[in-house]
């Protein structure tokens, strides 16, 4: 039940109990006394008809009125309350920086709408705080990664390494290497989030850049003896940035023929989809269990164990994939019935749609 | 040949001289921007490796000056916050090149030679390594005399290993140079295509002429 309709039911009682009390006072007043005169009584008696009728008739319209304005004035109170609930519904991590408006009277709600909004504000600080801490831990890494792979690289150019030393050095500079790669993806992450990504917005002839990721994953597939497929290529253009949009098909490509079924397909289309660019990419893999679906695009989602130890990758290809995405203001979904297939489709807004990303 | 290394992380900067002074350049090294400077309008040099962050005066802003005063000397920037537009403003600012840390050091090295020779490029239009031709006009490639399938992507990559007969190839130069990324799309797609070059070029002949340089890149060459 609703404050409104509460607050309405209580009001009624209330309007109806003084309604009673009205009556029982005005039976006090003027019930007929046993004990005057006969004649007396008779007039008594029209009186406090009299008065009985002026209270229905004038009580009763009056009570009706005061529920409905009772009505009228709750709603009028408690509309900034549906308004805050709405725009507190929509706060996430991105928009904490977004007030909500205030109505500046200093009523209650004009207080509370005071309070959110120096939580959110609190809550921003916060984020904020981590997303810095992570860029520094960022680039604190680098400098001693700099210095370990550059130091492993000087000791594997001494012809004299012995073998089992060499492959040692070689093993430690591969994981350097994967630490490395690690740092650069959790850097363009949080840079993304702070929003200090600029991309560049130009005309992208989607169809030139599915062609080369086609041709790109054929190579990536072969050794896996996985068949690539271009089903569909309509030549369409979208606004974005070229480099990003490459690393994003190739990413997606590059999933697809890893977490495939050996000799399994990937097939990849590029159609027209009202004001967008449809990009689906489909493969015959193992499949992601359902579960499992809503966690693929986060930060270091690796699926099942068995595929950290054969395949290789920072965990962050999915994330940077949506941003990339949603950057470009579009959207990326991903359905996968196990053992059967798993389609990721990229929708991109068209250029001729006039939008701009 | 001399390169000025400018670095103030003494350990990175002791590797980086060492791996140059290995490939035969004299090597200056200073900490800071004002020295670099000083010792820039005071000395010739082929080729300047730049690091952004550097105590007082920062990589940027020694470049900025060097072009102001009409110092042309080939700058190599470095930097540990790797962020495209970052690439861009230094490009901007004058350089000659830009590479995101952690490197390898492959990879440097690879860049410095560029840098320094830049104007000696081979310019002739027929590649050769042992039998191995290649024809940048006719895009053709033949080994002993036997014509040699390319698709486009693996000529660029034939022609860019070519080009630098004998030196490293980083894995990031060639994803630059063949694939024109300046970011690492995080696959392996360049092993794969080495992969699968080699099985072109190399599998029925001898010498074998491209070479793996494990955690480092490539070279072309007729002798391993």
């Amino acid at each position: 039940m609703t404050i409104r309709t509460r607050l309405s039911l209580w009001y009624a009682t209330i309007m109806f109990i003084s309604l009673l009390v009205m009556g029982v006072l005005t039976y006090e007043q003027f019930a007929p006394e046993p004990d005057r005169p006969a004649k007396k009584q008779a007039a008594d008696k029209e009186d406090f008809q009299e008065a009985l009728a002026n209270i229905l008739w004038c009580g009763i319209p009056a009570a009706l009125l005061a529920l409905a304005g009772g009505w009228f004035l709750m709603r009028r109170a408690l509309t900034p309350v549906a308004a805050l609930t709405a725009a507190a519904g929509q706060v996430n991590e991105s928009n904490l920086r977004r007030q909500l408006p205030r109505s500046g009277n200093g009523d209650e709600l004009d207080r509370l709408t005071e309070v959110f909004n120096a939580m959110t504000a609190r809550l921003d600080g916060s984020f904020q705080r981590v997303r810095e801490f992570t860029l520094h831990a960022s680039h604190e890494l680098k400098t001693p990664l700099t210095i370990m792979h550059g130091e492993l690289e000087t000791e594997l150019r001494d012809e004299k390494l012995a073998a089992a030393q060499r492959e040692q050095r070689v093993s430690q500079l591969d994981e350097v290497q994967r630490l490395s790669k690690i740092v650069d993806g959790l850097t363009l992450l949080t840079k993304a989030d702070a929003g200090q990504v600029q991309l560049v917005a130009e005309p992208v002839r989607l169809d030139e850049v599915v062609r080369e990721t086609f041709a790109d994953a054929q190579i990536l597939a072969e050794p896996r003896g996985v068949k690539v497929e271009l089903t569909a290529c309509e030549e369409l253009t979208v606004r974005g940035d070229r480099h990003r949009l490459r690393q994003l098909l190739l990413n997606l490509a590059d999933n697809a023929i890893k977490y495939n079924a050996p000799r399994g397909d990937v097939k990849l289309a590029l159609r027209h989809a009202g004001d967008a660019a449809e990009f689906t990419i489909a493969n015959t893999g193992a499949g992601i269990p359902p579960e499992l679906l809503p966690k693929v695009f986060d930060r270091f989602f690796r699926g099942d164990a068995s595929h950290n130890a054969e395949v290789d990758g920072c965990g962050l290809g999915l994330s940077i994939a949506q941003w990339i995405v949603s950057a470009h203001g579009g959207s990326i979904r991903i359905a996968s019935a196990p053992a059967i297939s798993t389609i990721v489709t990229v929708r991109l807004p068209l250029e001729a749609a006039g939008k701009t990303p | 040949m001399r390169v000025l290394v400018v670095e103030d992380e003494k350990k990175t900067a002791s590797f980086i001289r060492k791996a140059l002074q290995a490939e035969n350049f004299a090597v200056d090294v200073t900490h800071n921007g004002d020295d670099a400077l000083a010792l820039a309008s005071t000395t010739p040099f082929d080729g300047i490796v730049l690091d952004i962050m550097l105590p007082g005066r920062d990589g940027l802003g020694v470049l900025k000056q060097l072009r102001a005063r009409k110092n042309t000397t080939p700058v190599l920037l470095l930097s540990a916050r790797g962020e495209v537009n970052e690439r861009v403003e230094g490009l901007n600012a004058g350089a000659d090149d830009y590479l995101p840390k952690p490197f390898a050091l492959a990879e440097l090295v690879a860049r410095v030679r560029a840098l320094t020779r830049r104007s000696g490029e081979s310019k002739s239009t027929v590649l050769r390594v042992a039998d191995l031709t290649l024809d940048t006009i006719s895009h053709r490639a033949q080994r002993g005399g036997k014509e040699i399938e390319l698709t486009a992507r693996e000529y660029r990559l034939l022609e860019f290993l070519m080009r630098s007969a004998g030196r490293l190839c980083g894995r990031m130069m060639i994803l630059e140079k063949v694939w024109d990324y300046h970011f690492d799309p995080g696959t392996n797609l360049v092993d794969v295509y080495v992969r699968r070059l080699r099985e072109k070029i190399d599998a029925d002949f001898e010498p074998k002429l491209l070479h793996t340089v494990r955690g480092s890149g490539y070279v072309m060459k007729e002798t391993p």
